[in-house]
């Protein structure tokens, strides 16, 4: 889900990094406000490859095999370290795989990073609910972060790459096409939350003060 | 597991030469002008500077080749249906099935300008060592959490991807098939990120308290860079030029001045 080079129209890429500028300055300017942000980098970077690593685990979705974004996830577990994760992450798959691209490296940063940033706040809703079903809050909001995460991801995607194509495509029929792939995109969304919410279990089990607690 | 970034970083041509920042400025400056780029006229133009500025460096045809081939199909996944159902001049009718001038021509001019910003970026990229680059990036300002988070997520990506390659063929020897979704292999899957999350949290602190006794936090690295010198700024100046003059073609053309 990497809007690829030569697609989006050049004032676009130039307003998506001049975004994501502003952003990876918020999450900065929220790391720096942590008593040693230093400590936290070598974990931040870790997880960041560990979670690149993680996406490439494929999930038989017969008669295919998809693989996840994890946007959701990286979101609940690294925070305001998931925005400069994510350019991080993108970056080196621009370079080195040439998924997304270099002059669309900002606006991909967005589409995937405000949804993290997004996650990690849904994610954190769960405080809300201090009562004996711990497991179960826990789970739905780990579910409905990774979920979120990527169902927000996909409708960004969609609306960008329907709305810039050039070409006589009349609005009905950009309509009709996001509507369409969102649908398709439902059952991913559903695979997604379902898999946050397991990992963040298997989390919670083994390594709690990874996912803060 | 190796990725092969910077296989070429040895070779010496022109462009393995030129100051680092200068042609990250230089190339940057011309892939921007290259997006920028909607007139059909320009396409032969910018495929021939961007395929000229690649024969400069070097770089071996099989390494842009093998570069291109899943962004290729990926592309052709989001714009190869734009012929199909863009457009009204019909230029081919095969029952339901025809093909328009309009989305055949929005097809190619996308599919051109993805080509030459992708053998920009090779060039870019494979011309220079990734610390090289990470060097570059911090000498331009580069937030210092920004560098170190590259620095050690590119020392061990390669390290995690073979841990999960490991991983998963274990679970191949002791039994596990992934054919169908089920809940009992979505946790598998679960488990396994999990086990990789959790095994690299515990690396990180001690590769933290490592990093403290060596030093880490005293004193920048990163900083050393060679200096500009004049063939540089040339080089600088000529690429711009040319980013400056498909940027101004391209205003010209769209406003029907030329």
């Amino acid at each position: 889900m990497h809007i690829p080079d030569g697609i989006l129209p050049a004032s676009l890429c130039i307003a998506g990094y001049g975004a994501t500028g502003a952003a990876t300055w918020y999450s900065l300017r929220q790391i720096n406000r942590d008593r040693n942000p230093q400590a936290q980098i070598p974990k931040a970077s870790l997880l960041t490859a560990a979670f690149f690593v993680a996406s490439w685990i494929h999930i038989p979705v017969p008669p295919v095999s998809v693989h996840l974004v994890l946007n959701g996830l990286l979101g609940t577990v690294l925070g305001y370290y998931a925005f400069p994760a994510i350019l991080i992450g993108l970056f080196f798959q621009a370079i080195m795989f040439g998924h997304g691209g270099l002059t669309t490296l900002g606006v991909n940063a967005i589409l995937m990073g405000i949804p993290a940033l997004i996650a990690y706040q849904i994610f954190q809703m769960r405080h809300w609910f201090k009562t004996q079903w711990g497991n179960i809050t826990l789970s739905l909001f780990a579910f409905l972060a990774g979920g979120i995460g990527l169902g927000l991801a996909a409708a960004i995607f969609f609306v960008l790459i329907i709305t810039t194509i050039p070409g006589e495509l009349d609005v009905t029929t950009e309509k009709n096409a996001i509507y369409g792939l969102m649908l398709a995109h439902i059952p991913l969304m559903l695979i997604e939350g379902l898999f946050t919410a397991m990992l963040v279990i298997f989390l919670n089990r083994v390594k709690p003060e990874l996912i803060g607690d | 597991m190796k990725f092969g970034l910077d296989d070429y970083a040895h070779l010496e041509s022109p462009l393995h030469q030129w100051e680092p920042r200068c042609k990250l400025m230089g190339l940057m400056g011309l892939i921007f002008a290259f997006a920028m780029v909607r007139d059909h006229r320009l396409i032969l133009p910018m495929l021939g500077v961007s395929a000229g500025i690649y024969a400069l460096s070097q770089l071996p045809v099989a390494y842009w080749r093998k570069r291109l081939r899943y962004p290729g199909f990926f592309l052709l996944g989001v714009v190869g249906f734009l012929p199909f159902i863009s457009g009204q001049t019909v230029l081919f009718q095969l029952g339901p099935i025809a093909l328009y001038q309009e989305g055949l021509l929005a097809m190619v001019t996308i599919a051109s300008r993805f080509l030459a910003i992708i053998t920009l970026s090779l060039v870019l990229f494979g011309t220079a060592s990734f610390l090289t680059t990470i060097r570059t990036l911090r000498s331009l300002g580069l937030s210092p959490i920004l560098t170190d988070m590259m620095v050690l997520f590119y020392r061990y990506l390669f390290e995690l991807g073979d841990r999960l390659h490991t991983m998963q063929s274990a679970m191949r020897l002791r039994g596990f098939k992934r054919t169908r979704l089920t809940p009992r292999a979505l946790q598998t899957f679960a488990s396994v990120a999990g086990t990789l999350l959790v095994q690299s949290y515990e690396q990180s602190e001690r590769i933290y308290q490592a990093m403290r006794l060596r030093g880490y936090g005293q004193k920048n690295v990163l900083s050393q860079i060679q200096s500009w010198q004049f063939k540089d700024l040339m080089g600088l100046g000529v690429v711009l030029a040319l980013a400056g003059t498909f940027i101004a073609a391209e205003f010209w053309l769209s406003s029907g001045i030329l």
